[in-house]
């Protein structure tokens, strides 16, 4: 199934999970991401929006919050094309019960959809040595719908839309633009706070 | 918890002290108060007065306090080297002393030398049981090494000692939901609100929980959970009033209107639903438009 597509994130989509995993580094962190399928088996993942920093097992407000997203993303004519979610600990490199839950719901409406998970090892790494790829492990659904991560040898599944992102995420690090990062429990908490974090890229 | 005022004066401190102008030990105190952890800047700043003699010893005693919270939140930093120094410098001062003994325990789990630091706490508890700081290191250790049911374990067995540790039913009741372990969960939150009947934030949760499990039972009690909450915060939860409008339509899909009481539930809905629309249409008119349709949709499919 997964295995025949390609995926590929824009730089921003990709900032704006690191940052949010990175403002709130003692939890585990989630979110949506946005995009389309391209003529030629892609799955552009164009932007995406942090879901929670807490109760991320809870399903009420992970309800509200994709009916929300997808409101507002299917007038631009783009859907919900998979999930990404960042452990507690640092050294936790599995996909656990609640991550493969949110994605099984994803994949009902959207089969071919992604779920990533923050890859720490590449993240700490970022600093000193240049990692090319982007710092997140991609796991897409097998044939009998057990998620699998896939492994990107010769030919990389999961690639930048541009090629310098990494780049552009160590100046935001460095600049710790990551206090600024609003997600939707922030959004539930006081809802003049944005989720789409229109502000963050300026 | 922390309330607005402390909230903003924190704010207010850190704001100040990041820039440069002063008042560093009234910040490093107010985060001690409020029991925070704001481990990178309390390193920076903590630092800042510790290498300075004069600030330091102006101080008087305190001096000995910042340096244990400046242990605790180099650790929390990976600073391991400037841990081990300031605990020296505590160790000459109070040789004996158990309170070092457990930032020298806490060194070793930082450094992840998991057996040492637990046989340093098994020794503790031994000479007195009931010390409850050294029981929380050990939930927290077997949780920093993964293992979620140890930790479950160990924090049922503080439980069963310190009943009414409010933080630490809230802890495991979080624990349980990681794992997915919603019945158990809504346990500790019946505990937390039957000895804190008017905290909404666990009726909240309490509700929160039930519409996860599902179940027509389940969503019932969660909806009366979420309008106690509504009720305990004067209409101004969000997620409350979002989550009668999600049990609502639940429900309805469940009884598929055999009901007699949907005509009483549609009315409590399109409250939560004026209400909602009116906050929006103040705070983020932007949003209005989408949350309109999200909302129209669950009454809709109710």
């Amino acid at each position: 199934m997964g295995s025949e597509f390609r995926y590929e994130i824009t730089q921003n989509a990709y900032i704006k999970l690191v940052l949010h995993s990175l403002k709130h580094r003692t939890s585990a962190v989630n979110g949506i991401l946005i995009g389309r399928v391209s003529s030629n088996d892609v799955v552009e993942i164009a932007d995406a929006v942090p879901l929670f920093h807490s109760g991320l097992g809870l399903l009420p407000q992970l309800e509200i919050s994709l009916i929300l997203i997808e409101e507002h993303f299917s007038a631009k004519g783009l859907n919900i094309v998979g999930y990404f979610h960042a452990n507690e600990r640092s050294d936790d490199y599995a996909l656990g019960g609640v991550a493969k839950n949110v994605g099984d719901h994803i994949c009902r409406y959207f089969p071919q959809a992604a779920t990533l998970l923050l890859d720490n090892k590449k993240l700490e790494a970022l600093k000193t040595s240049k990692e090319h790829g982007p710092v997140m492990q991609l796991y897409t659904r097998d044939a009998s719908k057990n998620w699998k991560l896939v492994r990107s040898d010769g030919n990389p599944t999961f690639t930048f839309k541009e090629p310098a992102a990494n780049v552009v995420l160590l100046d935001y690090i460095s600049s710790e633009k990551w206090t600024d990062v609003v997600d939707f429990d922030d959004h539930l908490d006081d809802i003049s706070k944005d989720w789409l974090n229109p502000g963050l890229f300026n | 918890m922390v309330t607005k005022t402390e909230d903003n004066q924190l704010n207010r401190l850190e704001n100040q002290v990041d820039n440069g102008g002063g008042e560093a030990w009234e910040y490093l105190c107010l985060v001690r108060k409020l029991k925070l952890r704001r481990s990178e800047k309390v390193l920076r700043h903590g630092l800042s007065i510790l290498n300075d003699p004069k600030k330091r010893s102006s101080l008087g005693p305190d001096e000995w306090t910042l340096y244990e919270q400046v242990v605790v939140a180099a650790m929390d930093c990976q600073h391991l080297d400037v841990a081990k120094d300031c605990i020296k410098v505590l160790q000459k001062r109070f040789p004996e002393s158990k309170r070092v003994g457990r930032l020298e325990a806490m060194l070793l789990e930082a450094k992840g030398l998991w057996d040492e630091a637990e046989k340093a706490y098994t020794s503790f508890l031994e000479d007195n049981p009931v010390d409850q700081i050294i029981h929380k290191r050990r939930v927290a250790m077997a949780k920093a090494q993964g293992n979620i049911s140890g930790a479950i374990e160990r924090l049922n067995k503080y439980l069963e000692i310190f009943m009414a540790d409010h933080d630490a039913w809230r802890e495991l009741a979080e624990l349980y939901v990681s794992l997915q372990m919603y019945k158990q969960a809504a346990f500790c939150y019946e505990e937390l609100i039957i000895s804190q009947p008017t905290l909404p934030l666990f009726h909240l949760a309490y509700a929160d929980v039930l519409y996860t499990l599902g179940g027509l039972e389940n969503l019932q009690t969660a909806k009366k959970y979420y309008a106690s909450t509504i009720d305990l915060t004067g209409g101004k939860n969000t997620r409350a009033l979002f989550g009668i409008c999600l049990c609502t339509s639940a429900i309805s899909q469940l009884t598929k209107g055999k009901s007699k009481e949907d005509k009483d539930k549609s009315q409590v809905q399109s409250l939560a639903v004026k209400v909602l629309e009116k906050d929006y249409k103040q705070r983020a008119p932007d949003k209005l438009p989408q949350v309109t349709t999200a909302l129209k949709g669950l009454t809709l499919s109710s």
